[in-house]
């Protein structure tokens, strides 16, 4: 599995048209590398380019500059050994439960899913909801799907946008603690979008601060929390305090920058 | 103020109520109407040999039920027509479907036939009637083309926007699953184009229906839209009246039948929030 480095950018750029017919300049030679089976966030004021990085590495869109490697080889198109989980639902909404999860290796042409598929739905907790359909779920179930039918393919590596940004609060802390109790038995490489520092720091093992966009690395920190961890508890401990005032103290900067943009030119935001 | 909730009985009997009243009021509006058309046309007020009467139109059904018409049996002829509708509705139903979801999936494609398809569209099509009867002949066949154009461009409309809005992020999602070009059409692409394509559904039966009696009108040996012609050449407005009952219990039946489709392949959507029916 491991034919070099997990995750690597190199000097990447990547600008887009607006409709204005300008350029909007997302990533402005971004650099950071990923080692394998770390877990890594990264975090950044809105609309610094977050999650253009992540497409970049799922190879949904190319990089206008630099070069974007997944272990080892570069990401020319859509590259299915890596899992992604989305900002907003992207259930099948014709599919039952069953079948969304059974999607990836069904498109795979794996046979005999039928065993992974059920354990992996009882790994998200979804038994007894086989038969349901995306519309008959909560917010959080339909993550759990999200991310059963990621992980069913056991990518090498895992990419998370935002992925519970649309969940209210106590939701978003149990399925915070349910990712990393799955993570760590699964120990795929994970890039974590998010603009939340706590769900970030209690998740990580490395928090990649981004400046505001264009996107460059503003620093890189280690979270020596212990492991298991226990998400919804760590937050209260002093260690985390500290980590949080920490990285906080670098991000403000950047959010108001972010800030005193968006007030200058309203809706220039991705 | 209420003092305890509502029994499942008591909900189940004020819905009935209800139900039964509205089925009531409903049957009133029609012998209202029929009534009135049937004692004026009695009383000459209407002049009957004009506009028909209802026992009329009753007698007239009869006659042909019991003694066939001038062209054979009216159950042949409703069936005619029933056929070409169904055949040119399939027809164009399924090629609206290939072509609408080819040319969303190919831009170049769809950008170098647009101003055909423009073209075509604009044409009133009931006009290509007269050269089908002429190419294909006062047969089943001229009614079936009709029929066809007619549906072909609603359904290929609704099909080609329906996978033009398909979901971006599903796209993404099957294709990080796995998913080659085909099976994102085949499961990505053409159930979410498919609410477009059953609402064109609905309306392109009654399309069908016009195409085949248009047809019929233009030239033809058997079906519901010669009978209506005949009657009409015979001053028999009480024919044209039984001939179009028929259509309508047909174009019903069908629209209950593409309900009950619709409601099987689209069982995944949250049901409706019922309302007045229309």
């Amino acid at each position: 599995m491991n034919r070099g480095t997990p995750v690597k950018l190199e000097n990447v750029s990547k600008r887009f048209r607006t409709p204005k017919n300008g350029w909007y300049e997302a990533l402005a030679g971004l650099n950071f590398e990923v080692e394998a089976g770390q877990f890594v966030a990264l975090v950044g004021p809105t609309g610094c380019g977050k999650s253009t990085a992540l497409t970049l590495l799922a190879g949904l869109e190319q990089p206008s500059i630099g070069l974007v490697t997944v272990n080892g080889k570069e990401v020319s198109d859509i590259d299915t050994s890596t899992g992604f989980v989305f900002q907003h639902d992207a259930t099948f909404p014709w599919m039952n439960v069953y079948n969304n999860i059974a999607a990836g290796p069904k498109f795979r042409g794996v046979k005999d899913y039928d065993q992974s598929v059920r354990s992996w739905i009882s790994k998200v907790g979804l038994t007894g909801f086989e038969a349901n359909y995306p519309h008959q779920l909560s917010g959080g179930m339909k993550k759990r799907v999200a991310l059963a039918q990621a992980l069913i393919n056991e990518p090498s590596l895992l990419l998370m946008d935002e992925p519970f940004s649309a969940l209210d609060v106590q939701t978003r802390a149990i399925m915070t603690d349910e990712l990393v109790s799955i993570w760590e038995t699964t120990g795929s490489t994970v890039v974590f979008v998010t603009h939340d520092l706590e769900e970030a720091i209690a998740l990580a093992d490395r928090v990649i601060v981004l400046t505001a966009g264009p996107a460059q690395v503003k620093a890189d920190f280690k979270i020596n929390l212990p492991r298991p961890r226990k998400a919804r508890d760590i937050r209260f401990t002093k260690e985390f305090l500290d980590i949080y005032q920490e990285v906080w103290s670098v991000l403000r900067d950047e959010v108001d920058i972010a800030y005193q943009r968006q007030l200058i030119a309203p809706g220039k935001e991705k | 103020m209420a003092e305890k909730f509502l029994t499942d009985s008591e909900i189940k009997h004020a819905r009935t109520m209800h139900k039964t009243k509205v089925h009531a009021l409903q049957l009133a509006v029609a012998v209202a109407l029929l009534g009135s058309w049937q004692l004026l046309a009695d009383h000459k007020i209407l002049d009957a040999f004009f506009y028909g009467r209802p026992s009329g139109v009753m007698h007239q059904l009869g006659v042909w039920i019991q003694h066939g018409t001038s062209i054979g049996s009216i159950w042949l002829n409703a069936w005619v027509t029933f056929y070409e509708a169904t055949y040119g509705f399939f027809a164009g139903v399924i090629l609206g479907i290939i072509f609408g979801v080819f040319l969303a999936r190919n831009p170049t494609a769809a950008e170098i036939f647009a101003p055909y398809i423009k073209v075509s569209n604009s044409i009133p099509r009931v006009v290509l009637g007269s050269i089908f009867v002429l190419w294909l002949g006062l047969g089943s066949v001229s009614k079936v083309a009709l029929a066809f154009v007619l549906v072909f461009f609603p359904v290929f409309f609704n099909a080609f926007q329906g996978t033009r809005e398909a979901d971006h992020k599903l796209i993404a999602n099957a294709r990080l699953l796995g998913a080659s070009p085909r099976q994102i059409t085949m499961k990505i692409i053409f159930p979410s184009a498919l609410s477009w394509i059953t609402a064109s559904m609905h309306v392109s039966f009654g399309f069908a229906l016009i195409g085949a009696i248009v047809g019929e009108f233009l030239g033809a040996q058997h079906g519901l839209g010669l009978l209506i012609a005949t009657a009409q050449g015979n001053f028999n407005p009480n024919g044209v009246y039984a001939a179009m009952l028929l259509i309508a219990v047909m174009a019903l039946t069908a629209e209950w039948l593409i309900t009950k489709l619709e409601n099987r392949l689209l069982n995944w959507r949250p049901t409706q929030v019922s309302g007045s029916e229309l």
